[in-house]
């Protein structure tokens, strides 16, 4: 398959482009879903297809197509030329390409267990029985089990003489369970919401989920968030688990550093950021407890690869350093744009699509303590677990998020829990309050599958690693 | 450019996965899609894309068990393929009771939604419309936005006779201008044909909203009167068809709607529909199980009627689908995609003469969930703001967060507005919608800009 990228980028360069890039995808999921004991969902898809890109005296173009015999892959090469010539008509600032060594290497997800070869019925069985164990806790209306798999093979060739096999491997599973009485309608997910706990592994992550043993738990939760007070409203000191603080870093940080966004190319969309090149080295982002990276080569990751898709190596890069921000993360024009080298963080949703600036693995870097000890060193607050809904302006300043559960904390211990906690809060302020950021102990690796961004849209799966966070006066119970 | 392959060639790649030993059903989906996208910012065109893609969706029904495979290989061979991989599926799923078989042959609505020369629009001809809408914008402002032609082929057939074919084509160009000394203006046009998407006046309407929003002051959130334009109305919507009207949201009691029809849910003015039939309109005239599609009235005068159904959220609830069935499998169930908002009599500078202080909305930005039974959501303002005072419009103010429950919203509303836009929320969806003006809406946070 890397011939037809290589077909392609020569078909391109014969129809006129200076610089040629293209990428042989074939993408496969598998993905179950179990509800109340019950198949709501079993199905496999797969795709293939090329897409390529080129530049014409300065200028993107982009085509791709499913079909990849010699004939259409030589006509959607020229059709690229021809988008990227028809730009000439409002032209911008020639593009330039930061320096990248051409890259010749085979990378592929470390992978115990092969998720696909794993026997159907024993995926059915392990749905079937987290569902059952949890259904048969009193007062759960729905006890939804699910299980996604997901490979990607790319084959990159470019003018360059890059050509690089890839593949990236992803599972997950997790369960959701939902309660309702009197208009009132609440839910629990383990180990995350929106379908679980995702990681670049195996099925041996899978295995290591303890679906079963916690569905009881779960079950029980959801119920009694249903005689559970609202979360009052208010300024308190907020602690956050781990899964929450990383959607908080998803949506707060990493977007706020994607340089796309800095210089407007998103602007219509999703929106730019609050942020601008000089503030790197200068701007105070957060407290001194908040030491930001984003790490391609995150063991487990679902922003982990060995190549991004301009053929640029994963690498660590700081980004907000002792609360201190550091640096953006960029492709090969954009960089080029601040005279720097490529962070690698060029990433397509398949074949089907042009690279854009993505999030890979974003982490905030652990400091000391469990959250137990966290929760025992809080005199008076509220403990918010699991993340429910997010919402954050154009410029990534104002926040509000929900959570599926709370607690009170008083003198150190969780008591009362609550239903519908939410908090709102200002980027800069909020990551500033931060008082304790928890240690390598309760760290996790989790995977945020559903990312939007791009015209036409697109879907990222990234990566982030968090330890829980304490957060001091922030609002809570927004009605 | 390619154009549609036509029923002919969709019907022969889906009957091909007929032949199942072991199903009792098979059902297929096949789908050609293509188009391109010209992407702008800061007034230059940055990127811009085409894509052509092929789907091939089997169901197969196996002694009451359900299995779903896909693949974008249109032909015989990855039709059969794809089937034989949905059956493996069956035979190790669990019967589904709830399956009620696949849709019977039924007669399909006529819609016309197809326009070749959308379909086939060149990359020039884009970029000579980008190029129209950025020569309006003044000097020290820069426009951002892109314009999306595309072509879509979308056949269903099954074992029991059903087969249905439509053709469809989407034109949509939408831009933001922003510049000057802070503030921001939006516009966006969407149609069947690129021919009625008229560049230069949407580059009018985003510069005059971006002058006029000029100097944004910071307004203390509270709440306030608000005048909706319809971006901002057609983001209600959205969220109320997605937590509210579907099938199986209100059959499981999950929905703010659940038990409730023939109660009063908004104010008398409001008359909401789902239609995918009206002329010149995107939507499909059948769901993707083949099931024709129904004009569904969902608030009738305030009064809540019925959600949306396909054909197990229909088994559920003990009536039969209204055709709003997405692609297998669909844990979620049905979902409205074709929100119509009844027009009233009111002009914009009517609702707003009519405001003693409130504010004028121009649309909503990333806006979520924040309790679906209370139909709660919260989001922020985007692309121009502004202070209405003693019936007039005063002053643009900075973005405000608002968390609203929706039908609270509708049943305070004062006055409809008498003309609609199509405007989407969601990729999968559009709404056709006024802007209204509502006596009470809260605002319960502010940004910086």
């Amino acid at each position: 398959m890397l011939e037809v990228a290589q077909r392609a980028v020569g078909a391109a360069r014969r129809a006129g482009a200076d610089y040629a890039d293209a990428r042989f995808g074939s993408d496969e999921t598998e993905s179950l879903t179990v509800r109340n004991q019950e198949m709501e969902g079993i199905d496999r898809s797969r795709s293939e297809g090329v897409g390529i890109r080129v530049l014409v005296n300065g200028r993107w173009g982009f085509a791709a197509t499913a079909r990849t015999d010699e004939a259409e892959v030589e006509r959607t090469a020229a059709l690229a030329v021809e988008i990227a010539r028809a730009a000439a008509r409002l032209p911008m600032e020639p593009v330039r390409l930061a320096e990248a060594e051409p890259v010749r290497a085979t990378w592929a997800t470390p992978v115990q267990e092969d998720p696909f070869a794993v026997a159907l019925d024993e995926k059915v069985a392990l749905l079937m029985e987290t569902s059952r164990r949890a259904q048969a806790v009193a007062g759960v209306a729905f006890a939804e089990a699910n299980l996604d798999l997901f490979r990607r093979r790319t084959f990159f060739a470019s003018s360059e003489g890059s050509a690089i096999e890839q593949t990236v491997v992803h599972s997950g599973a997790g369960m959701e369970v939902t309660a309702i009485r009197e208009g009132e309608v609440q839910r629990r997910s383990f180990p995350n919401s929106f379908r679980g706990h995702i990681r670049a592994a195996g099925y041996e992550h899978i295995r290591a989920i303890p679906l079963t043993e916690e569905a009881e738990r779960i079950g029980s939760e959801a119920v009694a968030l249903l005689s559970a007070k609202d979360c009052p409203s208010g300024e308190t000191a907020l602690v956050l688990d781990s899964s929450q603080v990383i959607l908080q870093m998803h949506e707060s940080v990493g977007h706020a550093v994607e340089l796309d966004r800095v210089f407007g190319m998103e602007e219509a969309y999703a929106g730019t950021s609050f942020l601008r090149p000089e503030d790197r080295g200068r701007l105070r982002y957060g407290s001194d407890k908040v030491t930001i990276v984003a790490d391609a080569r995150l063991p487990g990751g679902l922003g982990t690869f060995g190549y991004d898709d301009e053929g640029v190596p994963a690498q660590r890069v700081v980004l907000i350093e002792d609360g201190i921000f550091q640096s953006f993360i960029s492709g090969r024009d954009t960089a080029a744009m601040l005279g720097l080298r490529s962070t690698g963080a060029m990433r397509a949703d398949g074949w089907a699509n042009l690279p854009l600036i993505r999030m890979t693995n974003i982490d905030l870097e652990p400091g000391e303590g469990t959250l137990a000890e966290i929760i025992a060193d809080t005199r008076d607050g509220i403990f918010m677990d699991t993340n429910q809904s997010w919402s954050i302006d154009d410029k990534r300043v104002n926040f509000q998020f929900g959570c599926e559960i709370a607690w009170r904390i008083k003198d150190g211990r969780l008591t009362e829990m609550y239903r519908n906690p939410n908090y709102t809060g200002i980027t800069t302020e909020f990551w500033g309050s931060c008082d304790a950021v928890g240690g390598a102990e309760d760290w996790t690796v989790w995977g945020t599958p559903n990312c939007g961004k791009g015209q036409p849209g697109q879907v990222a799966r990234v990566g982030h690693a968090a330890p829980p966070a304490r957060f001091r006066n922030v609002r809570v119970g927004v009605r | 450019m390619p154009g549609p392959v036509g029923p002919g060639e969709l019907r022969r790649v889906a009957e091909a996965a007929f032949d199942l030993p072991g199903a009792d059903g098979v059902e297929v989906l096949a789908l050609h899609e293509w188009g391109g996208l010209t992407r702008f910012a800061s007034s230059a065109i940055h990127q811009s894309t085409w894509r052509e893609d092929t789907g091939v969706r089997v169901r197969v029904v196996a002694g009451g068990r359900v299995g779903v495979a896909a693949t974008n290989d249109l032909s015989e061979g990855g039709a059969r393929e794809a089937a034989a991989s949905a059956l493996e599926m069956a035979e190790v799923a669990a019967p589904d009771p709830l399956f009620p078989g696949l849709a019977p042959a039924a007669p399909v609505p006529e819609k016309r939604a197809f326009d070749e020369a959308t379909a086939a629009a060149t990359p020039k001809r884009r970029a000579d419309m980008v190029a129209a809408l950025v020569a309006r914008i003044g000097e020290g402002f820069r426009a951002a936005g892109a314009l999306e032609t595309t072509g879509t082929e979308v056949a269903l057939a099954n074992t029991e006779g059903q087969f249905c074919y439509a053709p469809a084509s989407q034109a949509t160009l939408s831009t933001v201008v922003s510049g000057g000394e802070g503030g921001a203006g939006t516009a966006e046009r969407t149609a069947v044909r690129l021919d009625e998407v008229d560049p230069e006046a949407v580059g009018d309407d985003a510069f005059r909203r971006a002058r006029e929003s000029q100097r944004p002051r910071h307004l203390a959130p509270g709440d306030y009167e608000v005048v909706l334009e319809p971006l901002a109305v057609a983001t209600l919507a959205a969220f109320l068809g997605y937590i509210g009207f579907g099938g199986k949201a209100i059959e499981e009691g999950r929905s703010a709607f659940s038990g409730r029809a023939g109660e009063r849910v908004a104010a008398e003015s409001v008359t909401i529909r789902d239609d995918a039939l009206v002329p010149g309109d995107p939507g499909l005239p059948f769901d993707f199980e083949g099931t024709p599609k129904q004009r569904v009235t969902l608030i009738d005068r305030g009064v809540f009627v019925s959600g949306v159904y396909d054909r197990r959220s229909a088994a559920q609830g003990g009536r039969a689908s209204t055709g709003h069935g997405l692609p297998a499998p669909n844990p979620e169930g049905p979902f409205p995609l074709n929100l119509v908002l009844e027009p009233g009599d009111a002009t914009l500078e009517q609702m707003i003469a009519s405001t003693r202080r409130g504010l004028l909305v121009t649309r909503f930005h990333y806006s979520n969930v924040v309790h679906p039974i209370e139909t709660t959501i919260t989001g922020m303002t985007r692309d121009g703001t502004w202070l209405i005072e003693g019936g007039e419009v005063r002053e643009p103010v900075k973005n405000l967060r608002f968390t609203q429950s929706i039908l609270g919203a509708l049943s305070a509303v004062e006055l409809v507005g008498r003309d609609t836009t199509i405007a989407s929320e969601f990729f999968f969806s559009a709404s056709r919608v006024p802007a209204l003006k509502i006596a009470s809406f809260t605002f319960s946070g502010a940004s910086d800009h």
